[in-house]
C-alpha cells in the first residue's frame, strides 16, 4: 500500500468512535478500555489483551448531553466526549481508566462513574511534579491499577504480558520517531495534518495493525519527494489536539506545521521504555512519569521550553504556533509563560484560543497570515 | 495613609486605611465582636508583613490551599497567602484597585477565564505590590487555576518553588504521602530562608491551630441555632482566617471572638436578622467577596439568612496529634485533605463536594440552597448536573447563578439580588405555602 492508500485508512480510522479495526477487534471478542491522558500507560492495557483506546469527541456534532451536566466554562473537548458516552456511542468500551488530569476531566470522570457506568472504572491519582520524589506514589498507583483490573476481569496480567506490550509499544513510538525524522527535512514528505492524522489513528486502534501499516508507509514516505512549498516551518504545541482540519486550516496558509508537540502528537509517544532487566511495570511507569512534561505538571516548565527549543533547532522551525481550548486553566498559565520566554529568545509566537469541532477557518486564516507577515516570510 | 511609620505603595495603604476606617466603626458596636477581631487580625497581618520587609526577614509565598503551619515553624520566617492583597482589597479596601490588577494580569497574557484572584495575585507581583519572596511553598489544591497562578508566579519571580502534590482521594495513604512531602519539604524552606526549622516551635504552632479549630467548631456547631444568631457576612471569612492565620494566635483569638459572639447572641435570644429570620439558606460555592453589603440586604430585605457556607464549614475532623514529628506532619497532612474548605470540597471526586452540601442543608435546617457559582471554579461549574440532581433528589430547592466572587463585572449586586428575591417568591415561598 502507497501513502495515499495508508492515510485514507488512518483518515477513516479517526473520524467516529468506532473504526472497522475497532469493530473488528470488539466482533473477536476483544476488551477496549478508554482513558484520556498519556499519563496513563497504554502498556498496561495492551498487557491485559486489551485495545486501549483514547478518548475524544470525533464524530460528536453535539455537546448538548454534556451540557445538561456541565457549564459552558467546561472546555468543549471534554464536553464532546462525555456527550458521546452519555449518548451511548462509546458503549464498545468494557472499563475506563481515568485520572485527574485537569478539573474538566476530573468532573467528566464522575460523570463517567456516575452516569455512564462502565464496566470497570479505574482511576490514578497522578502527581502533578515529575520528580523522582513523587516517582514512588505514581509507581504504586499503577500497581493499584494492575490489580484492580486483574481482580475485576479475572485475569493475570504476567512480567511477560508486560515485557511483550513494551515491544508492540515501542515498535511504535520507533515508527512514529521514524516518521518525524523525515519531517525534519528541508522538503518534508508529509504535512502537519497527515502527520496528526496517523498519531490520532495509533490512539484508536490496535497497535499491531497500525504498526504493520506504518512500515509501509514509512517505505513509501523514504522514497517520496518532500514539499518544499510553504512560507514558513512551524512547530505546533499546546494541550489537545486530534483534529488535523485545524493543522490543515493552518497548512493553508503556508505554515506548515513539521512538528506537533501536542496531546495525541509526538509528546504522547516519547523514546521506548528501556529494555530489562528489572520489573517491567517500573520501566514503563518511568518512561510515562519522565515524559516531556504537559501542562498540569509543575516545577518543570524549563524542561518544557527547552524541549521546544531543541525541536526548534532539529526541525529548522520558525516560529511556534501554540493553540489551547478555550477555558483550559493549566494550558492558560502555559500561554503566558512560553510568551514571554519565546519572546525573550526571539522565537516568533502565536497563541491560538479555540473550541473542539470548529475549525474557525476564517480566523485561524487571519492570525496565521498576520504571523506570517511579521516573521516576514 | 503610613504603615508602620512610612510611606507604603498605594494598594496596601487603601487597605490598611479600610481596615482602620472599619475598626473605627465597628469597634463600638458589641454585637461586631466577631468582625472587630478578623479586622484587627488583617491589620496585624499588614503589620506583620511590613514588619517583616523592614526588618529584611525572609518572607514565603503560598497558596489558599496551603495553610502556613510549616513555614511558621521556622523562627523569623514571614508567610504570605499570594491571594493575600486581593481578599483584603475586596473586603476592606477597594475593589476598584482589585479590577486594575485582574486588567494587568490579562494585560501580560494571562487568559481571561483564569480565575480573578489569581489574575489579581499575578497583577500584584507585576505591579511590584509584593515583597521578594526568599521562596515559594504550594498546594497543588483547591483547583488547576490556582496552578496557572503558581507558575506564572514563579516564572515572573525566578524564585525557587515546591509544590506538595495533593492526591485526589483522602484516606491514610493518601495522608501519609502529603506528610512525606511535607517532611521533605523542610530542608528546602531551611535553605532558602537561611533559618532553622524547630519540631517545638512547630508543636506550639500546631497546638495554637488546634485551639483555632476547636473555637470554629464551637462556632459551627451555634450557627445551626434557629434563629441563626450572627450575621451571614462572617461565614466566609473563616477561610481568610485559616489561610492567613492558622498556627498563629491571631486566628484563636478570631475564631474565639467568633465563637463567643455566637454564644452570647444565642444566650440573649438575639437573631442575625432584625424582626426575625424568614428563611435559611446553605451558601455554597463562593461567597459574594467584593460586596459583604450584599449579606445584609438579605437580611434586610428577604428576613434571609445564611447560616453556613463551603468557606464557613469547618469538617469536624481529628485535631493534629502534637507527641511526635510524624504524627503532626500526618496531622497537618489531614487537615490539608479533609478539613480545609475549599481544599476539601473542591479537589478530588465531587462526593465530597455534594455531600458537605447536603449535609450543611440537614444540619442547619435551610429552606433551600444557593450555589454561587464563580466563573472560574471549573470544578464546581463541571459539576453543576450531579448537583442538580443530588439536591433534587434530597428534597432541596436549589438556585444557581454564575457571576464572579472578585470581580463586580462580570454580575452586578443587583442581577444577584434579583436571582434571589425572584427565586424566593417563585420556589421558596409557595413551597412553604403548601407544607
Ligand atoms: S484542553 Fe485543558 S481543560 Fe480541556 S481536557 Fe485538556 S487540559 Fe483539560
Ligand atoms: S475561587 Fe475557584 S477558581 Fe478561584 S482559586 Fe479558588 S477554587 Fe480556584
Amino acid at each position: 500500500m502507497g501513502k495515499s492508500e495508508i492515510l485514507g485508512i488512518m483518515h477513516n480510522a479517526i473520524q467516529k468512535p468506532r473504526n472497522t479495526y475497532l469493530d473488528q477487534w470488539v466482533a473477536e471478542g476483544r476488551k477496549v478500555v478508554g482513558y484520556y491522558c498519556t499519563y496513563i500507560p497504554e502498556e498496561i492495557f495492551t498487557a491485559a489483551g486489551f485495545l486501549p483506546y483514547r478518548l475524544r469527541g470525533a464524530g460528536s456534532d453535539s455537546s448538548s448531553e454534556g451540557d445538561a451536566y456541565m457549564s459552558a466554562r467546561v472546555c468543549t473537548f471534554v464536553r464532546h466526549t462525555i456527550s458521546l458516552a452519555l449518548r451511548g456511542e462509546l458503549d464498545f468500551l468494557d472499563g475506563v481508566v481515568l485520572a485527574q488530569n485537569c478539573d474538566h476531566i476530573r468532573r467528566a470522570a464522575d460523570l463517567f462513574r456516575k452516569k455512564v457506568k462502565p464496566a470497570f472504572y479505574g482511576f490514578l491519582s497522578i502527581p502533578r511534579v515529575p520528580k523522582e520524589r513523587l516517582f514512588d506514589w505514581y509507581l504504586a498507583e499503577l500497581r493499584r491499577l494492575k490489580a484492580e483490573m486483574e481482580a475485576h476481569y479475572s485475569i493475570a496480567i504476567t512480567e511477560q504480558n508486560l515485557e511483550d506490550a513494551i515491544e508492540l509499544h515501542n515498535a511504535t513510538r520507533q515508527r512514529v520517531n521514524k516518521l518525524y525524522e523525515l519531517r525534519k527535512r528541508e522538503a518534508p514528505p508529509i504535512t502537519g495534518q497527515e502527520a496528526l492524522t496517523i498519531t490520532v489513528a495509533a490512539h484508536v486502534m490496535p497497535r499491531a495493525e497500525f504498526n504493520s501499516l506504518m512500515d509501509d508507509l514509512l517505505a513509501d514516505l523514504e522514497r517520496a519527494g518532500g514539499n518544499g512549498d510553504y512560507r514558513a516551518r512551524v512547530i505546533v504545541t499546546g494541550g489537545v489536539m486530534d483534529e488535523p482540519e485545524y493543522l490543515a486550516a493552518i497548512e493553508q496558509q503556508g505554515a506548515l506545521s513539521v512538528a506537533e508537540m501536542v496531546c495525541f502528537g509526538q509528546r504522547s509517544f516519547g523514546g521506548p521504555v528501556e529494555s530489562g532487566p528489572g520489573d517491567p511495570l517500573e520501566r514503563i511507569a518511568r518512561q510515562r512519569f519522565f515524559q516531556v512534561p504537559c501542562a498540569r505538571m509543575v516545577e518543570c516548565f524549563d524542561e518544557q521550553f527547552s524541549e521546544l527549543m531543541k525541536r526548534m533547532k532539529e526541525y529548522k522551525a520558525d516560529g511556534i504556533i501554540f493553540q489551547r481550548m478555550k477555558f483550559c486553566d493549566p494550558w492558560a498559565g502555559d500561554a503566558h509563560n512560553l510568551y514571554w520566554r519565546m519572546k525573550e529568545a526571539g522565537i516568533p509566537f502565536l497563541s491560538l484560543d479555540r473550541e473542539y469541532r470548529v475549525t474557525a477557518a476564517g480566523q485561524v486564516k487571519t492570525r496565521v497570515q498576520a504571523f506570517l507577515e511579521q516573521m516576514g516570510k | 495613609m503610613s504603615i508602620l511609620g512610612k510611606e507604603r505603595k498605594t494598594d496596601w495603604e487603601v487597605v490598611y486605611e479600610g481596615v482602620n476606617g472599619l475598626m473605627d466603626l465597628y469597634s463600638e458596636d458589641p454585637d461586631s465582636r466577631g468582625m472587630n477581631a478578623i479586622l484587627k487580625g488583617f491589620r496585624s497581618f499588614v503589620d506583620g508583613l511590613f514588619g517583616a520587609i523592614d526588618e529584611g526577614r525572609p518572607i514565603v509565598w503560598h497558596n489558599c490551599g496551603c495553610t502556613p503551619e510549616l513555614i511558621k515553624g521556622l523562627e523569623g520566617v514571614q508567610s504570605m497567602p499570594i491571594e493575600v492583597l486581593t481578599v483584603l482589597q475586596d473586603l476592606v479596601g477597594d475593589v476598584q484597585y482589585t479590577m486594575a490588577l485582574i486588567d494587568a494580569a490579562e494585560a501580560h497574557g494571562l487568559a481571561s477565564e483564569v480565575c480573578s484572584i489569581d489574575k489579581a495575585a499575578v497583577g500584584s507581583i507585576l505591579g511590584g505590590l509584593y515583597p521578594e519572596p526568599a521562596c515559594m511553598l504550594y498546594h497543588n489544591t483547591p483547583c488547576d487555576s490556582q496552578i496557572a497562578a503558581i507558575k506564572t508566579a514563579a516564572a515572573l519571580t525566578g524564585k525557587p518553588m515546591r509544590m506538595m502534590d495533593v492526591p485526589y482521594l483522602y484516606g491514610d495513604r493518601e495522608v501519609e504521602y502529603l506528610a512525606r512531602q511535607m517532611a521533605e519539604g523542610i530542608p528546602f524552606l531551611e535553605e532558602h530562608t537561611g533559618r532553622r526549622f524547630s519540631w517545638d516551635r512547630f508543636r506550639q504552632v500546631c497546638e495554637e491551630s488546634n485551639r483555632t479549630a476547636e473555637y470554629l467548631r464551637d462556632w459551627n456547631d451555634l450557627r445551626r441555632h434557629k434563629p441563626c444568631p450572627q450575621v451571614s457576612k462572617i461565614v466566609a471569612l473563616c477561610t481568610a482566617l485559616l489561610v492567613a492565620f492558622s498556627g498563629d494566635p491571631e486566628g484563636t483569638a478570631i475564631a474565639r471572638a467568633f465563637r463567643d459572639e455566637a454564644r452570647e447572641r444565642i444566650e440573649r435570644g438575639e437573631s442575625a436578622v432584625e424582626g426575625g429570620e424568614m428563611y435559611r439558606a446553605v451558601w455554597y460555592q463562593d461567597p459574594v467577596w467584593w460586596d459583604l453589603q450584599f449579606y445584609d440586604w438579605m437580611e434586610a430585605e428577604l428576613k434571609l439568612v445564611i447560616p453556613m457556607d463551603l468557606f464557613g464549614y469547618y469538617a469536624p475532623e481529628a485535631l493534629i496529634d502534637t507527641s511526635t514529628p510524624e504524627t503532626m506532619l500526618q496531622g497537618l497532612a489531614r487537615k490539608s485533605l479533609r478539613t480545609l474548605p475549599m481544599s476539601r470540597q473542591f479537589k478530588g471526586p465531587i462526593d465530597n463536594f455534594i455531600d458537605d452540601y447536603l449535609k450543611m442543608c440537614a444540619e442547619y435546617q435551610a429552606d433551600f440552597g444557593i450555589f454561587a457559582g464563580h466563573v472560574a471554579c471549573k470544578h464546581g461549574l463541571g459539576g453543576i448536573g450531579l448537583f442538580r440532581e443530588a439536591s433534587r433528589e434530597a428534597g432541596v430547592p436549589l438556585l444557581y447563578f454564575e457571576f464572579d466572587m472578585f470581580d463586580p463585572r462580570v454580575t452586578s449586586a443587583e442581577t444577584i439580588q434579583a436571582h434571589i428575591a425572584n427565586f424566593i417568591e417563585d420556589v421558596v415561598k409557595p413551597r412553604r405555602e403548601m407544607s
